[in-house]
């Protein structure tokens, strides 16, 4: 991992904080998140290409894309497309990206028994460098409708930091 | 979608959400007890407490082995093992993403001054 990365826990609701600071100015570190030709060319994990990437890039636009796996040393993966379908909520050019990230299909389709996640991206001006604060929250519609009912969303909040806790103890 | 697919159990998230749950797996983190012995340090009644541990062990948080006439409670790892690799493998998949994306721009930079 590098060392400019940094990983952080928040108790909110069950998200994951990733912070890293870029060798960029904002404005063109923002561009990479906006426009497909860049997009493409690195949102795939190691291993994964990303031959289809279009991006509607509006408050309710959609970002259609598929991952495919080129690695021959990644096993049942290899040859495996996963698509994702991001729905764009919030948009603050050059500062803020927010979206939910659906699992979906080549046709475009949600699919809903798979969790989403709620991701925010800000970017911050940092001495001509940028630091980009990554928020991802995962949600399960009928998990969260179920925590929901049980009133259990502030004891998940209040209970996460002594969850790491106790995972990091069984180790 | 942000990577490989997940094994988290929201369940199990929601049967920990409970401050006296919470409470009784800190406690077995020491070692497996008995119901009595879990009530007696949390200074709770002993039927509410066979009742968090029924809900930790349908959830496979607890399991319990009778022992002669004891039933002793014991932490299971496995759920936890399950979100902590959730975990990992979401910021693992990121990471890389940024990673590539480090690289890219340095690439698209040398481009820029040539």
């Amino acid at each position: 991992m590098s060392s400019n990365s940094m990983v952080s826990r928040v108790e909110n609701d069950c998200v994951l904080i990733l912070e890293r600071v870029f060798d960029a100015p904002r404005d063109f570190l923002f561009k990479m998140f906006k426009e497909p030709e860049h997009l493409k060319r690195w949102w795939g994990p190691k291993g994964w290409e990303v031959p289809v990437c279009t991006v509607d890039f509006r408050p309710g636009g959609v970002w259609h894309y598929c991952m495919k796996c080129v690695d021959p040393n990644q096993g049942q993966f290899f040859g495996m497309e996963s698509w994702g379908k991001g729905i764009y909520k919030e948009i603050i050019e050059p500062e803020k990206i927010s979206y939910t990230d659906y699992f979906s299909d080549a046709e475009g389709n949600l699919n809903d028994s798979m969790p989403s996640t709620e991701m925010t991206l800000e970017f911050i001006d940092f001495n001509g460098k940028t630091k980009l604060i990554n928020r991802a929250e995962y949600v399960s519609a009928e998990a969260l409708k179920t925590v929901m009912d049980m009133g259990m969303l502030q004891g998940i909040t209040e209970t996460w930091d002594r969850l790491d806790e106790i995972i990091q103890s069984l180790k | 979608m942000s990577g490989k697919i997940p094994g988290v159990n929201i369940s199990t998230l929601s049967a920990l959400s409970e401050t006296n749950r919470i409470n009784i797996v800190e406690l077995l983190r020491q070692g497996p007890l008995t119901v009595g012995e879990i009530a007696d340090q949390l200074e709770l009644r002993q039927p509410q407490t066979s009742k968090h541990l029924k809900v930790l062990s349908d959830n496979g948080i607890v399991e319990v082995q009778a022992e002669a006439n004891r039933r002793i409670y014991k932490l299971r790892p496995e759920p936890f093992q399950e979100l902590d690799s959730w975990i990992q493998s979401f910021q693992c998949v990121m990471q890389e993403r940024y990673d590539n994306l480090d690289a890219y721009l340095k690439e698209l930079q040398k481009k820029e001054r040539s």
